[in-house]
């Protein structure tokens, strides 16, 4: 699910920019600190969409960097067990499939894809498919998958989804 | 009569008692030892008429024996009825009756039967079931367990027994008075002496012990002694009671589980002491008695619901017979009826003739041979051969009542009392004995350790689930643990209130999705996100291995801090690199307990243990070539477009020798590692090119030979190209563009363990920098971020020391500078001040003379400190050869570094000579033959001077021109410069004055073959092969119209003809050249060939 959520960063920059453009350095950093990471709580961090408050810059001692406080807001993307997202298959083989929801990995159990659906490991590219190729997923295609389980690490976050449920699969 | 009942109640929940007759006893005492019975027989009336035949049926009852006395006829039936089943059970007590021969009649039968009475060998569970039916049941069990065990269930065999019995018997009102005793409810309000419809929970609370009843003494006894004491206080109870001081305990008690002490149920402790004195084994109780409180009497012989640790599958072993101490496995319990078949490997007499042949043997040699048969499988043809009939039964084999599968276990019926279920602990022989089955792996991990105490893997927090009982499929959670039992809340509306289980009947549940720690088995320590949850099984897909495991719910728990499961066994952790023998390395990537799998450099998956493994290999400094010379290293991305994996892209893990261990998240197997050929790899968006670049074939493995300061960078470093262009330049200010120029330079290390240091670089790349130390004889290498100049921006003077530094190294490499080099000298000239003159002269002989005693004199070292100046021009002499020859990576041309006077860098001023080639092109630098000139024209020395007329301070050089270098200068010696490298075959040589042999001297030859540093050469004018070193020999330059071949260049070992000269050019029209049939080369380029 995505948030805009208030953040704050502290971006700690080098005496060499200090200069008419430092602000500009610092929203620069921030961006690039910030955009595409992932916190436990927050999720991936998707873009910064308002810088709010740029602190006072506090000069380290015996060092010459300078610690800015910033506040800012940003969209947030937090997957949670039970949502439903689109994904993009990335890899098919006979565990499963792992999926990509934008940052986000998710692997689908071979447990979790209807048991009508199998391994095909001949056909090229690898996919999952019913006996009648009615259905057939593979590689880059877009699924529907609903998570069941999360694991929140501190700098990432993996996702398990199911196709096991109603209108979920390959979505066309 | 109540009195009496108290008493039969207390015998009914006693595990194992010798009870008096409370009642006499108590009279007794009172009585002043009157015979016991006489007043009761008063008191009980007509009474006994109605009891006395159930009661007399019931043996494990202290009985009244009153109504024998009353009933002479009776009596006698009654003993005919009792008779056989007495003997039956009076194995242990039959010295009583021989005690007793000389009494009476009457005497002896009560006291047989209170003897009877005394021993209630099994006492039932304790449970609501109607009293009468518990006094048969006790009775009834003692003929079952003595007589083979029947498919149905003892209470219809004790049922059928006493119907049968009465039937015999034949008296209508007795039955009568049997069924209502035992269904009408009156009678039993009778019984009791209580009021009508008393609630069973309140007549058994009302039995409870009160301040009002005997006490229990607890007394010391001596181990394993508890019941053969307790018959012996039977005894002496006995023989005291007609004495004018009978005992006045009121019973005795031990205890099955309870080693060490015995009960003794009395009102005053004096009686205890009374009693127990002069007992050996209750020596030590003596002096103490414990009182139970009255509170705990009844714990003291509740009997604890054995059945509840016996399970289908868990082992046990015999009691006693045939099968005695034997293991056995559960096959079924049936808790009702106090039963458990077995399964159990037989014990049949196969010698004992059975059947037909049984006739044959007597009595007595059947009676001989009874040693307990060996523990063997059912044999069919075994028995068959003894004459035994075998019957069918299904599945099973029937054999003498008893049922055999086909595997030979024999399985059986046995009372619960007749097994050992605790603290078993089957020996791994007996285990292989039942284990010759598919079930063997069931078996296998059966075992329970029911000897430990907690045998459950329950935590508080878990999310558990009721598997059996009424609350089956009670959800919950735990919330306290006690060992065996267990607390949970319920998860349900109405049950609101903690509930508490023992372990087994909770099993712990899972949701899919949940993130689970695997805390027992093969996987423990692994975590996981559950994809699937089965009856008993629960797949997990790991985090770190991106495997699937299987693994049992019990050995599962639910990882509430969702850790990525760090996975480390002793020293060694997921990923790491380790030695599994002196050739093999490989990755761990799966960490099970007690076992790693490794995937080895081979590419194959091993399962090692960590004793075999030795030890961790660190490659965080490993360097690699990809397929396009690329350095690779770890932590580089790269791309695979060869070999199994092609096209897959991973992280470099390790590197080891020419393997590539990568990690890629897109693999599924092996946690994503897998191995590859560096040369099979790409480095994936040149992330971390370095400058090196492939050179001619020759691959730099280390990164000292892509340092800038390095000649055989060519061009290709940045340094140097500015460098060589701002001194070709010859512009004055060529020095100072050099500004990232450090070798030589004295730095201090300002980072790291050497903080502090200051040395001299030796050598740099953009990234590094070798620096020689100065105060300990080392030369490390140091991030150049570490390093701070020491020196700050120095003045030309400055410089001119580091050029000094350096001197050394371009002594080593003149010879591939050449003539570019020239300018370069020409245009630094104004640099050197006079003082530095000195210096280059002090240099020179040094060189020709080839020793290296006179080192740069910015060397940290002491100049004579050799060694270290041996390193560096060791260093600066190797790669030369690479720039000679692209073919000839090997810088070990031999002769080259000891023969070599050095000379280089004499001739090379003379290298002057070169300025006709006006660009100093880096590629000139290869092919520089700086002596070669030097033949054709000796009279050099002319151009040298010119060249350097253009210097400012011609004075600098002077020392060097004229001097040793320069005179001592043949022509010859100035060949010796490229020795290395220009021999081939075919070509016409001269053998040069240095030669030993003076009639050969400039005789000319054809070398016929080369091998290490000496050439097979046919002299033409003698006619004859010698063998001779390469560096006597010196090419003989081609004429116009000569075939001749190219010895140095880019187009060595070219043929062509020479079309003109020019000069020292000439034009060579080449063989087999396509593009670019006609080139222009030096005549030092070229050899004339033979015809």
């Amino acid at each position: 699910m995505f948030y805009h959520v208030s953040l704050e960063h502290e971006i700690l920059l080098h005496p060499r920019y200090f200069g008419p453009n430092l602000l500009n350095i610092v929203k620069q950093k921030l961006f690039t600190e910030v955009e595409g990471t992932c916190t436990g709580k927050y999720g991936f961090v998707i873009a910064v969409t308002s810088i709010d408050n740029i602190g006072a810059g506090l000069i380290q001692p015996s060092r010459g960097f300078v610690v800015y406080p910033i506040k800012y807001t940003a969209i947030v993307f937090r997957p949670f067990k039970g949502e439903v997202l689109d994904a993009v298959v990335i890899q098919v083989n006979k565990v499963g499939l792992f999926t990509e929801i934008g940052p986000l990995n998710c692997f689908i159990s071979r447990h979790s894809i209807p048991a009508d659906m199998e391994f095909d490991p001949s056909s090229n590219p690898p996919c999952y498919k019913t006996k009648d190729e009615d259905i057939v997923i593979q590689e880059e295609d877009e699924i529907r998958l609903k998570i069941v389980g999360t694991r929140v690490d501190a700098k990432d976050i993996f996702a398990i989804g199911t196709l096991m449920d109603d209108y979920l699969g390959l979505s066309s | 009569m109540s009195d009496s009942e108290d008493e039969n109640f207390s015998g009914n929940e006693s595990d194992k008692a010798v009870s008096d007759d409370g009642d006499a006893s108590d009279k007794n005492s009172g009585g002043g030892g009157s015979p016991r019975g006489s007043d009761q027989e008063s008191d009980k009336g007509n009474e006994s008429d109605k009891n006395e035949d159930s009661d007399a049926e019931s043996q494990g009852r202290a009985v009244d024996d009153e109504a024998e006395e009353s009933d002479g006829k009776e009596d006698e039936k009654d003993g005919d009825s009792e008779e056989p089943e007495g003997e039956d059970l009076g194995d242990e007590d039959d010295y009583d009756d021989e005690e007793d021969e000389e009494e009476e009649h009457r005497a002896r039968k009560k006291k047989k039967k209170g003897a009877l009475g005394f021993i209630i060998q099994e006492a039932d569970v304790d449970d609501d079931d109607e009293e009468d039916d518990v006094e048969w049941e006790e009775g009834a069990e003692e003929i079952i367990d003595r007589k083979s065990t029947y498919d149905t269930s003892e209470r219809e065999i004790e049922s059928h027994q006493r119907l049968r019995h009465m039937w015999e018997i034949q008296r209508e009102d007795e039955i009568e008075e049997y069924y209502r005793t035992k269904f009408g409810d009156a009678s039993t309000a009778d019984r009791y002496g209580e009021g009508e419809e008393m609630q069973d929970e309140i007549t058994q609370q009302g039995r409870l012990p009160g301040v009002k009843d005997p006490n229990l003494w607890v007394v010391k006894c001596r181990m394993g002694e508890e019941m053969a004491t307790v018959i012996h206080l039977m005894r002496k109870m006995i023989t005291y009671q007609l004495t004018e001081e009978p005992l006045q305990i009121m019973s005795v008690v031990c205890k099955e589980g309870l080693k060490g002490y015995i009960y003794i149920e009395a009102f005053k402790q004096t009686h205890v002491k009374q009693a127990i004195e002069g007992i050996g084994n209750l020596r030590m109780g003596y002096y103490k008695q414990q009182m139970v409180p009255i509170r705990e009497m009844t714990d003291v012989l509740k009997v604890v619901k054995e059945t509840a640790t016996l399970k289908p599958k868990s082992w046990v072993r015999l009691k006693r017979g045939v099968f005695k101490e034997d293991l056995a496995q559960v096959d079924v319990v049936y808790p009702s009826q106090n039963e458990v078949w077995l399964k159990l490997i037989p014990r049949i007499d196969y010698t004992r003739p059975r059947g037909v042949m049984r006739n044959n043997t007597s009595y007595q040699e059947q009676k001989k041979r009874r040693r307990r048969p060996p523990q063997k499988l059912f044999d069919v043809e075994g028995i068959r051969a003894i004459g035994g009939e075998i019957a069918s039964d299904g599945d099973f084999l029937v054999f003498e009542g008893n049922r055999y599968d086909s595997k030979g276990f024999l399985f059986k019926g046995f009372a619960m009392s007749a097994i050992i279920a605790e603290g078993i602990k089957p020996t791994l022989a007996e285990l292989e004995k039942f284990e010759d089955q598919p079930e063997g792996i069931q078996v296998e991990l059966v075992p329970e350790k029911q000897a430990s105490d907690i045998a459950h893997t329950y935590a508080p927090g878990d999310r558990v689930m009721v598997a059996e009982g009424e609350l089956q499929h009670l959800p919950g959670k735990v919330i306290k643990v006690d060992g065996n039992k267990i607390t949970i809340l319920p998860r349900h509306e109405v049950l609101k209130d903690p509930l508490e289980f023992p372990y087994y009947e909770l099993r712990k549940f899972f949701k899919m999705g949940d993130h689970v720690k695997v805390i027992g088995g093969r996987y423990e320590g692994d975590t996981g996100l559950i994809v699937r949850v089965e009856d008993n099984v629960i797949v997990l897909f790991s985090d770190i291995t991106m495997h699937e495991l299987k693994v049992l719910p019990k050995d599962v728990q639910l990882c509430a801090d969702m850790a990525t499961g760090v996975d480390s066994l002793g020293q060694y952790q997921f990923g790491d690199l380790v030695m599994l023998d002196p050739q093999t390395v490989g990755v761990i990537v799966r960490l099970e307990k007690e076992n790693f799998q490794v995937l080895s450099m081979h590419n194959k998956v091993v399962g090692v243990k960590p004793q075999s493994i030795t030890r961790k290999k660190d490659t965080r400094n490993a360097v690699s070539l990809d397929s396009e010379n690329n350095n690779v290293q770890v932590r580089d991305i790269v791309n695979v477009i060869e070999g199994p994996h092609s096209g897959r892209s991973g992280e470099i893990k390790h590197l080891y020798r020419n393997f590539a261990f990568l990690n890629s998240r897109l693999m599924t197997e092996n946690g994503g590692y897998f191995v590859c050929r560096t040369r099979h790899l790409t480095l994936a968006g040149g992330g971390k090119q370095t400058s090196v670049k492939a050179m001619g074939g020759f691959a730099p493995m280390s990164p000292r030979i892509s340092s800038p300061a390095h000649p055989s960078g060519g061009g290709e470093s940045p340094s140097r190209g500015q460098g060589g262009a701002g001194r070709g330049g010859g512009g004055g200010g060529g020095m100072s563009r050099r500004d990232r120029e450090i070798i030589g330079q004295t730095v201090r290390i300002i980072q790291g363990s050497f903080k502090g240091y200051i040395g001299i670089v030796k050598d740099a790349t953009e990234s590094t920098a070798r620096v020689e130390l100065h105060s300990s004889c080392k030369t490390i290498s140091v991030d150049r971020s570490r390093l701070s100049t020491r020196t700050g921006p120095k003045p030309s003077g400055g410089q001119t020391s580091t050029y000094g530094g350096r001197t050394p190294s371009y002594g080593g490499q003149t010879p591939m500078y050449g003539g570019s080099r020239t300018p370069l000298y020409g245009s630094q000239t104004p640099l050197h001040d006079g003082s530095r003159t000195p210096h280059y002269g002090g240099m020179t002989p040094s060189h020709e003379s080839g020793g290296r005693t006179p080192s740069g004199g910015a060397s940290a070292w002491d100049p004579s400190n050799t060694p270290s100046r041996n390193n560096d021009f060791d260093y600066y002499n190797s790669p030369s050869p690479a720039d000679f020859g692209a073919n000839t990576p090997n810088p070990a041309t031999p002769g080259y570094h000891g023969d070599s006077p050095h000379g280089p860098f004499t001739p090379q001023t003379p290298g002057s000579a070169y300025s006709p080639y006006p660009a100093p092109s880096p590629g000139g630098f290869d092919v520089a033959s700086p002596g070669y000139v030097g033949t054709p024209n000796p009279g050099m020395s002319s151009p040298s001077p010119a060249s350097f007329s253009g210097s400012p301070s011609p004075m600098g050089y002077s020392p060097m021109t004229p001097g040793a270098p320069f005179t001592p200068q043949t022509p010859g010696a100035a060949m010796e410069t490229n020795l290395t490298d220009w021999h081939t075959t075919d070509i016409v040589v001269r053998v040069r004055p240095s030669y030993e042999n003076d009639q050969l001297i400039h005789q000319e030859g054809v070398i016929k073959s080369i091998s290490g540093g000496m050439c097979t050469v046919y002299l033409t004018n003698e006619e004859k092969m010698i063998n001779i070193t390469c560096d006597h020999l010196e090419p003989v330059p081609p004429e116009k119209g000569d075939r001749a071949k190219v010895i140095a260049g880019d187009n060595r070992e070219a043929t062509g003809a020479i079309i003109s000269t020019d000069g020292d050019d000439h034009v060579l029209k080449l063989d087999n050249m396509e593009q670019e049939p006609i080139v222009m080369l030096p005549v030092q380029f070229l050899c004339k060939m033979a015809d």
